[in-house]
């Protein structure tokens, strides 16, 4: 008994430290490709001093970080100035658990199964994300409420404004994918894509969800607080917004946070509207020649371009477009997105419905 | 100032290039043409340097005689042109030659020098010159504050070529510098 429970602790723990140290890494790499995207994108060269090509920026970035000194500034709420980073932090990093990184394995360890490449199989993983992701405002928003500064203060309000324009969004846009799969856990809405790439949700015949994939698109773009919607950093406006006051590790723990968030949600793109880990073929290339043990290394480099592929569109659209103002955000959120989202479910619905009784 | 803005008539092509994001999607086209088209205009600046044009104004610096004498006859030219007084000139005679004078302190404030390249015009003797250097970056602004030792080290080390000293000029040019007794007397 003893010894299932450490097991199962042991193949957890193991996940999820691979599973962050991936996450982690992906950071790294993330922050040093915008930089030298958004250079390359404007004629510049980006970081070129640390490393051959600077490719050791994001270390020296994090060293820098880490012997940084913490301030708190006077007549901050010491409890919450502290809490925010973390808060802000850990839902985004929860959200990875129910990612599903490779195909749907299963394998057994002395009687317990284990899915290798997904930390914890729940059937309502989308909604658990959602729900967390919803959490991380609240990070934002306290974060630049305890801070006792001015820009801190209006850029958690305009966070506080973005919340309620784009997380309608993001939850209407999703609710087509999960009337074609039928069900909440990623692994299923994965499963539900095999074969061709028109079997992606985005193309998927009785409704293509393109509409629903665009809305997402721009709403976890304000979720993450990425230009054109990075009103609650506005550096031309506010100082640097909610973290202003923050310093050292705490800001590289808001940073940390923003780049884990882009990623968890590029994640999750690829997983409802692309395919997740399926080749745009069907099978793999593997299984035809012959390795089909092997077979999860393509998936799982299919679910890695997906996701980069996104990543890459957040960069481009940073070295495009210039800040919307928080009305028009809001009103474009209201009055465009919401409407796409809701006539997308509609007509979702219906053409599944008809589907379903031919 | 109407809380709902205008609406305008859209033609069917203008609303089919709002619904699509038609002008953002030319936007992200030509951030791509540049990524693709990737041509740096950056210059690594410690590690590659820009060549200077052959009139580059850099730091001033007081120049030398090729026999080692200053040429500054301390005649304060250069700090009545100098329009954010930069320079201070203390003159003086030279000892022994009461003929002759030198500028006994010279003083340069280059904080506030903007390089106009007065000082070096107003010159009657070529005494200042201006350097190609100009990374002159310092943690203490006091450094800025050069005296005639400091100028005449960054002449020797940016002029090696020094130019002659002329002992006969003609009478008739306002001479500088000259030891008279070199000069023949006029006839009469």
């Amino acid at each position: 008994m003893v010894t299932e429970f450490g097991l199962r602790l042991a193949i957890s723990l193991t996940q999820i430290g691979a599973v962050m140290c991936i996450v982690v890494i992906t950071v790294l790499i993330l922050t040093l490709a915008e930089r030298k995207v958004l250079g390359w994108m404007q004629d510049r060269m980006g970081p070129m001093e640390v490393g051959p090509y600077g490719i050791l920026q994001p270390f020296a970035d994090a060293i820098k970080l880490f012997f940084k000194e913490d301030i708190v500034p006077a007549g901050a709420n010491k409890f919450i100035f502290t809490m925010a980073p973390i808060l802000c932090l850990i839902p985004t990093f929860i959200g990875f658990a129910v990612i599903p990184w490779g195909p749907n394995w299963t394998f057994e360890i002395n009687g317990i199964v284990v899915k290798p490449f997904i930390i914890s199989d729940i059937n309502i993983g989308i909604l658990y994300i959602l729900a967390f992701a919803s959490l991380a405002a609240y990070g934002i928003i306290l974060g630049g409420w305890a801070s006792n500064s001015k820009y801190s203060l209006l850029g958690g309000l305009r966070s506080a404004a973005q919340v309620i324009s784009y997380e309608l969004n993001v939850g209407l846009s999703i609710v087509g994918v999960l009337i074609l799969a039928g069900s909440l856990s990623l692994v299923k809405i994965t499963d539900a894509q095999t074969g061709w790439f028109w079997n992606w949700h985005i193309f998927a015949l009785p409704a293509p969800q393109i509409f629903a994939f665009v809305v997402y698109v721009i709403s976890v773009v304000a979720e993450t607080n990425r230009v054109p919607f990075d009103l609650p950093e506005a550096e031309s406006e506010l100082v640097a917004g909610f973290f202003t006051e923050y310093s050292g590790l705490r800001f590289a723990f808001f940073f940390l946070a923003e780049y884990a968030n882009m990623v968890l949600v590029s994640c999750v793109a690829s997983a409802l509207f692309l395919g997740g880990w399926n080749a745009p073929y069907p099978g793999t290339l593997m299984e035809l020649v012959g390795l089909s043990s092997w077979s999860w290394i393509e998936s799982t480099m299919w679910f890695a371009v997906k996701t980069y592929s996104l990543l890459f569109l957040f960069f481009w659209l940073r070295a495009t477009l210039p800040r919307l103002r928080y009305d028009q955000l809001m009103r474009f959120g209201w009055k465009v997105l919401l409407p796409i989202a809701l006539a997308n479910i509609v007509v979702t619905a219906i053409a599944v419905f008809i589907y379903q009784r031919i | 100032m109407r809380s709902t803005p205008t609406t305008k008539r859209l033609s069917l092509s203008e609303w089919f290039k709002t619904i699509t994001f038609y002008e953002i999607l030319v936007g992200m086209k030509a951030t791509l043409s540049h990524l693709v088209n990737y041509r740096p205009i950056t210059l690594q600046y410690p590690h590659e340097k820009r060549t200077l044009p052959d009139n580059y104004r850099g730091m001033l610096a007081l120049l030398r005689y090729d026999d080692g004498t200053e040429k500054c006859v301390g005649c304060d030219l250069c700090e009545a042109a100098c329009p954010s007084r930069v320079i201070r000139v203390v003159s003086a005679e030279v000892p022994g030659e009461p003929t002759k004078r030198y500028s006994k302190e010279y003083y340069m404030d280059m904080t506030r020098c903007l390089f106009c390249g007065m000082c070096v015009d107003a010159c009657p003797v070529d005494a200042l010159g201006m350097t190609r250097e100009f990374e002159w970056a310092v943690y203490d602004k006091r450094q800025l504050h050069l005296n005639k030792q400091q100028l005449l080290a960054i002449g020797d080390r940016s002029f090696p070529v020094r130019e002659k000293r002329l002992e006969l000029q003609h009478p008739n040019v306002a001479f500088f510098n000259v030891a008279f007794s070199h000069v023949p007397p006029k006839p009469n």
